[in-house]
């Protein structure tokens, strides 16, 4: 008797895991989103000063979008750069147009390039933590997204 | 005294320095991920303060090799890459030839970077990285000398500005010679050959 309700049990277990796992997979896969925001992360930066937000955005729409703005309740102020570096000399260039992304193509933020310049950190940061940032475009509904992104070491690449 | 002689030795002399130049630069030069720029630029020099706001000069490195960037704390991008890659180079030489190795941050933002600044930021990649920076005219000294500069832009509505500076990591042997120019493209294990190379080459020299 014991050891039915046992097989039974482990069934049951067996067809809820199932059940689960087909709906994750058809909730990854299946309305593929507009838009997607890959790895973001944000590289810790000590001393107050700071921090570069990285990540890769997906346009995945029959039209283009143009990320214009972003912002975080862990940051006082967030923009758009981009670093140049020209005859050997650095700087970083503000994207006062945003950057605009094709049907079908990403933009990579990723060190020495685009970046979100994220300044006057609001609270102390640590590895692991998660900051909220909420990427503003044009050409996609709603125009807000709230993105999770989550806090690398400074030494990360 | 001939004319025709003289000529055909200063040719001679022209055609065996062209020679050696083709052969350092068809193999010598190849060899460095970096640009080799012994020779090219003055003994390392300057008077600056360090993370505990004491005045320093080049002596601080004396016999020893240094590997010295200019940045500023407020640069969360590139800055932070380059410190990064170099420290991890650093770290991957062979204990014999490395532990020498001098790590020196240079800040050419001094009104934002205090020198508690500068060791908070510079502890976060490396404990032998020193933190330096100095007034205008010391700073501007120090960058001239191996042609390098920097300069502030406009602020924006909240006062923060931001920075140019040189990309380079500039290497000086234990002589304090400037021997190597790491441009911001090279990876950390290319880094790392060109410490490898150069301070096994200089430790055999000497
Ligand atoms: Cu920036």
């Amino acid at each position: 008797m014991k050891q039915g309700k046992v097989i039974l049990a482990s069934a049951v277990v067996a067809l809820v895991a199932l059940l689960g796992g087909a709906l994750w997979w058809v909730a990854q896969v299946a309305p593929e989103s507009p838009l997607t925001v890959d790895n973001p992360r944000v590289r810790m930066v000590p001393g107050g000063g700071p921090m570069a937000g990285y990540m890769e955005i997906g346009n995945h729409g029959d039209s283009p979008i143009r990320l214009v703005a972003a912002d975080s309740p862990a940051f006082g102020n967030v923009m758009i750069h981009r670093t140049v570096v020209r005859d050997g000399q650095a700087r970083m260039e503000h994207q006062r147009d945003g950057v605009e992304i094709q049907p079908g193509d990403s933009a990579v933020f990723k060190p020495r390039d685009l970046h979100l310049m994220l300044m006057q950190p609001q609270t102390e940061l640590e590895v692991g933590d998660t900051v909220a940032v909420v990427l503003t475009f044009e050409g996609i509904e709603p125009a807000d997204w709230p993105i999770a992104f989550t806090v690398v070491p400074v030494t990360s690449q | 005294m001939n004319p025709a002689r003289v000529s055909l030795r200063s040719v001679t002399a022209s055609v065996a320095a062209l020679a050696i130049a083709l052969f350092l630069g068809g193999c010598g030069e190849d060899e460095w991920h970096g640009k080799n720029i012994t020779g090219l630029m003055p003994e390392l020099e300057f008077e600056l303060i360090d993370e505990n706001g004491d005045p320093v000069t080049e002596e601080v490195f004396a016999g020893e090799p240094v590997a010295m960037y200019f940045g500023f704390t407020h640069c969360p991008d590139i800055c932070p890459t380059t410190l990064a890659r170099l420290a991890a180079a650093a770290r991957r030489l062979p204990e014999s030839i490395g532990k020498n190795l001098q790590l020196a941050f240079v800040s050419v933002d001094p009104a934002r970077d205090d020198p508690d600044q500068l060791e908070r930021y510079t502890d976060a990649f490396s404990d032998r990285m020193l933190g330096l920076t100095g007034t205008q005219k010391q700073l501007r000294a120090l960058t001239r000398r191996y042609r390098v500069t920097f300069g502030y832009e406009e602020p924006g509505a909240d006062g923060s500005y931001e920075v140019s500076h040189s990309s380079a990591i500039l290497v000086f042997d234990a002589e304090l010679e400037p021997r190597l120019m790491l441009l911001d493209d090279l990876n950390v294990a290319q880094i790392a050959e060109d410490l490898e190379r150069l301070l096994e080459g200089s430790r055999s020299d000497s």
